[in-house]
């Protein structure tokens, strides 16, 4: 392979670094007051041009620098994220800009670092290059975390956020040398093969190995039980992180768990895929269940939003585990209704903050009257969220669901059907806040002098019909995205 | 059919009106519809519906969604019943609502959407996604415009609804898994669950279809949304809640449960005998409570619980009996899809009238009224003609549906539940004679409160007259109605094994 093809091979995550490296040196540069608005454009220019550049691989399928896969499967991953990221931006332009966060340069270049450690997660076919991936994601994200300096909930998070997921690297890391030990190779393929030459044999010894790995991949994609820090990080930190921090990250989780297991313990093998299966199974069980009945009580709207999203690693678990065509493409599909849904949801949190002052629940008394034009878009995109039809996030649970009864994992489907009823009645809380109750007094003053219908900023707005045009599109779509979904689930599901 | 308010601006008269022509468009739609239908019917080619929409909605290789509409003999007359209480419903609420107009009527024309859809679709996610969409205008006009409790009753009213919904959702996925088609007609032809496996798989997949349609329709244990449901409700949406959106489960049963699972059906009527027991305990039970019931709203929502606890009947009856006595078990049918319909007219023109007292007199205590009939005969007659209608006195509406299904019924193995109908009709009639005519329409004034009442006004009159109508009209000359629902339900029981 020559380098020009490589390189091309590559162009999404250089592009992503490029513009990284270019918004760090402007960053770096005494740009003052108005023109530091151009820095999310920049950035915003770069997450548009790497998306092009990953649209434009769809049809290759191609291994290259041995670590690394360009096909159908890495693709999709990528388009998710780099949309997901591209609305992030989006909210987080505005945000830096009221709050006004200092050292913008860096900020955004941190978002675009995320989609380089996704591009490569993506692509991963190497043990390696999947932890590499994913710490540079954990990295950035630490740090992001963190970013607004002066609130010492913030540091807090970020420390807490930091400490935590160290931890579990080094659990993942120890089970990833376990496999490595036991198969002699860090290749998925390899190990696949390796695995199943001798199955019996090595079971007793890739069983911890299994445990350790799916632990630490599980607090990724924050399932419960290792979800822990994931609310109270995300009550001291900035919303729009916390908007990335809800959905990002999960999508590279999935994208290496997917692979990984897929191909590394292909469902060929006799009980071991059966091991990991339960394993995940149980995973997933727990998660959508323990997500959904803590957000009950919650009375922070992030931090409702955080433990819905972490029961959705739940719902999201069930596609994985049915390790079928079909499941992996629920899967992306269900990244996707999330990536609109969630990041909708809180987009209008961040517009309706600017009335609110705060992220209690009870503060939102009446929003539906102050700002009819936040309110019904929060509505929609909750409502994906939980899976109400005919909304992205029902074809999703659809799919998932579906896949796990043909599977005949009827007894998963329940669980996540109950939960489903469930996390409508914590939506509701939040609903009837919004739509009835009358508006409170105080909350007038809590943001200074607001106006009776103030018009959301550009940036939000753009953001917000994004999601929400996203949620109804994708579910209108629903047939041919999940074609050329399952188009790059075979790729993983086939092997 | 379908129809978008899209002119939303904050001027409530011309909101009002749109809203009001646009459901006088569906109705005439609907009209249209049932036309088209009755002449199919007429023509007896034997082609069951009139075709309509289709087009793909998921089609990804293992799935195959359709957005296929179609209706039928027994989903047009329905179409128009929801249609028209619509209508009827906007109107009214064009002359008294006054918060949030704006909403209330988007919301309105939303849940109509859904009704509609759910009574045409042909597609089993089709179904559900109305079934399930209709929940959420449902949740907030109850929620938002509601009286007292409305919070609650809302609540309670979407959460009951969805758990049956999720179950619905996961048996429809279970039944693709076997028949391999969403597709209504095409999954029930392929017999779904009929191999060789055990029969429980078959029997849970039902018993998830059925709760679904028993919460929804209400049916005794699951009732207990609905009154206070309809106790908080607007008055314009307790109509269409009662009169449409309890009928889309009677619906269900008939076109989605019976069809798919034949054989499960039977088995929970005839061998594990639960679902006779559910039917007539609805009816025991409605008709107990509403003996014990003073509010008046109250006790009309329980008279709902008993109309429907007949369409369950029916449907059992047709389930155990269409192989034995196809006959008994064709007029079962009938009557259950005509007390369906009657439901919609009669629990519709009653809902109307609870609501028209209440605006006059604060109240929907029975004891605290008396001696209406002397200020407000005419509200006397409506209820007089709806009340009757409901316990099925010849000659209404109501009372075609109770004939066969008793009719189809005593015969077969559930004549046990048919005379413990009997005997709970018995109750409920008496109920309405002794209380509400007795009680709020004859005897004493009670004291000088009411003298001053106005009788039912003009457009009041509006709205009642065109249910009162269809009430007498099918009561006297049922054949227009039963002639396509036969036709449509002859086809259904020729499919069954």
């Amino acid at each position: 392979m020559t380098l020009e093809q490589t390189l091309w091979l590559l162009a999404p995550e250089l592009v992503l670094l490029g513009d990284g490296a270019l918004l760090l040196l402007l960053g770096a540069l005494p740009i003052r007051g108005d023109k530091r608005r151009w820095l999310p454009v920049v950035a915003l220019g770069g997450i548009a041009g790497a998306l092009f550049a990953a649209v434009s691989q769809w049809n290759v399928e191609v291994r290259f620098l041995s670590v690394l896969s360009c096909d159908r499967f890495s693709v999709a991953v990528d388009v998710i994220a780099l949309v997901a990221l591209g609305l992030v931006v989006l909210v987080s332009g505005f945000y830096a800009r009221t709050r006004r966060v200092r050292y913008q340069g860096p900020f955004y270049a941190l978002f675009l670092l995320c989609g380089l450690a996704i591009c490569l997660s993506s692509a991963a076919t190497d043990l390696v290059m999947a932890l590499v991936a994913l710490e540079l994601l954990g990295i950035a994200s630490y740090v992001l975390t963190g970013y607004v300096r002066g609130d010492p909930r913030a540091g807090e998070a970020a420390i807490k956020h930091f400490l935590y997921s160290v931890a579990l690297s080094a659990l993942t890391l120890y089970g990833l040398s376990w496999l490595y030990g036991v198969t002699g190779s860090t290749g998925l393929e390899a190990i696949a093969s390796a695995v199943r030459a001798s199955e019996a044999e090595l079971r007793p010894a890739i069983l911890p190995a299994l445990v350790l790995i799916a632990v630490g991949f599980a607090a990724k994609v924050a399932a419960v039980p290792f979800h822990r820090p994931v609310p109270d990080v995300h009550a001291g930190t900035p919303a729009p992180v916390v908007a990335f921090l809800l959905v990002v990250p999960s999508i590279a989780g999935f994208a290496v768990i997917m692979r990984l297991f897929l191909v590394a313990l292909p469902v060929d093998l006799v009980v071991l895929d059966a091991d990991w299966r339960t394993l995940l199974m149980a995973l997933a069980a727990i998660t959508m269940t323990g997500g959904t009945f803590a957000a009950i009580w919650q009375d922070n709207v992030k931090r409702l939003l955080a433990y819905l999203a972490v029961a959705q690693a739940g719902y999201l678990l069930i596609g994985v585990v049915a390790a079928s065509g079909q499941g992996i493409a629920a899967v992306l599909f269900a990244l996707l209704a999330q990536t609109f849904g969630t990041l909708g949801a809180l987009t209008a949190i961040v517009a309706l903050a600017r009335h609110t002052g705060s992220y209690a629940v009870e503060s939102y008394a009446g929003m539906h009257k102050q700002a009819p034009e936040v309110a019904w878009p929060l509505l929609v995109c909750l409502l994906s969220m939980t899976g109400v039809p005919p909304l992205a996030g029902f074809v999703a649970r659809l799919g998932l669901y579906a896949a796990a009864i043909e599977q005949g994992l009827l007894w998963l489907a329940v669980v996540g059907a109950f939960n489903g009823v469930v996390s409508l009645y914590c939506v509701w809380r939040l609903v009837r806040v919004l739509f009835l109750a009358p508006p409170v007094a105080g909350a007038q003053q809590a943001g200074g002098a607001i106006r009776r219908r103030p018009a959301v900023p550009l940036p939000l707005a753009v953001a917000l019909g994004i999601a929400v045009t996203g949620v109804f599109a994708t579910a209108l779509l629903a047939g041919s995205l999940l074609t050329l979904l399952q188009g790059a689930a075979q790729v993983v599901s086939s092997v | 059919m379908f129809l978008i308010l899209a002119v939303p601006r904050d001027d409530a008269r011309t909101i009002r009106r749109i809203g009001v022509a646009f459901a006088i468009a569906a109705l005439v739609l609907s009209i249209v519809v049932w036309v088209n239908v009755a002449q199919v019917a007429a023509d007896e080619s034997g082609s069951l519906a009139y075709p309509g929409e289709d087009h793909a909605w998921i089609s990804a290789p293992p799935f195959n969604v359709r957005f296929t509409l179609g209706a039928d003999g027994l989903s047009a007359p329905m179409v128009f019943m929801t249609a028209l209480l619509t209508t009827l419903a906007l109107y009214y609420s064009a002359r008294t609502l006054e918060v949030r107009v704006k909403e209330y009527f988007i919301l309105f024309l939303v849940l109509e959407t859904c009704l509609f859809g759910t009574f045409l679709a042909l597609d089993l996610v089709l179904f559900y996604v109305f079934w399930v969409v209709g929940l959420v205008p449902a949740l907030l006009l109850v929620g938002v415009w509601g009286g007292e409790g409305r919070e609650r009753a809302a609540l309670k009213l979407f959460l009951f609804n969805l758990l049956g919904s999720v179950m619905m959702l996961l048996a429809i996925l279970a039944v693709y898994s076997q028949a391999g088609t969403f597709d209504v007609l095409g999954a029930a032809a392929a017999r779904p669950f009929s191999g060789a496996e055990t029969p429980w798989t078959a029997r849970v997949a039902f018993l998830a279809f059925f709760v679904a349609f028993a919460i929804r329709l209400p049916s005794f244990p699951f009732h207990t949304w609905m009154p206070e449901a309809q106790t908080a409700a607007p008055t314009a949406a307790g109509t269409v809640l009662a009169g449409a959106f309890l009928g889309t489960a009677g619906y269900g049963l008939i076109r989605i449960a019976l069809p798919l699972f034949p054989a499960p059906f039977a088995y929970f009527v005839a061998e594990a005998w639960v679902l006779p027991v559910l039917a007539a305990a609805s009816i025991l039970y409605g008709a107990l409570v509403c003996l014990a019931q003073w509010d008046l709203r109250r006790l009309v929502a329980h008279l709902s619980v008993v109309q429907m606890g007949f369409v369950t009947l029916g449907v059992c009856a047709a389930a155990v009996g269409h192989a034995i006595d196809p006959a008994a078990a064709a007029s079962a049918l009938a009557g259950a899809a005509m007390q369906v319909f009657a439901h919609g007219a009669i629990a519709g023109a009653l809902f109307f009238l609870v609501g028209i007292l209440y605006r006059r007199t604060d109240t929907h205590d029975l004891r605290s009224l008396g001696g209406l009939a002397r200020r407000m005969p005419h509200a006397y007659g409506v209820v007089l003609v709806a009340g009757l209608a409901a316990l099925g006195l010849p000659g209404l509406v109501g009372f075609w549906g109770e004939l066969f299904v008793f009719k189809g019924s005593v015969g077969g193995a559930i004549a046990p539940a048919a005379f413990v109908g009997a005997l709970g009709l018995l109750f409920a009639a008496a109920c309405v004679v002794w209380k509400v005519v007795q009680h709020g329409f004859l005897g004493e004034m009670n004291g000088e409160k009411w003298v001053g009442l106005e009788d039912v006004t003009t457009w009041e009159k509006v709205t009642l007259w065109p249910l009162l109508l269809l009430v007498i009209v099918f009561g006297v000359y049922p054949a227009p109605l039963l002639d396509i629902v036969n036709a449509a339900l002859a086809l259904l029981l020729e499919r069954l094994p």
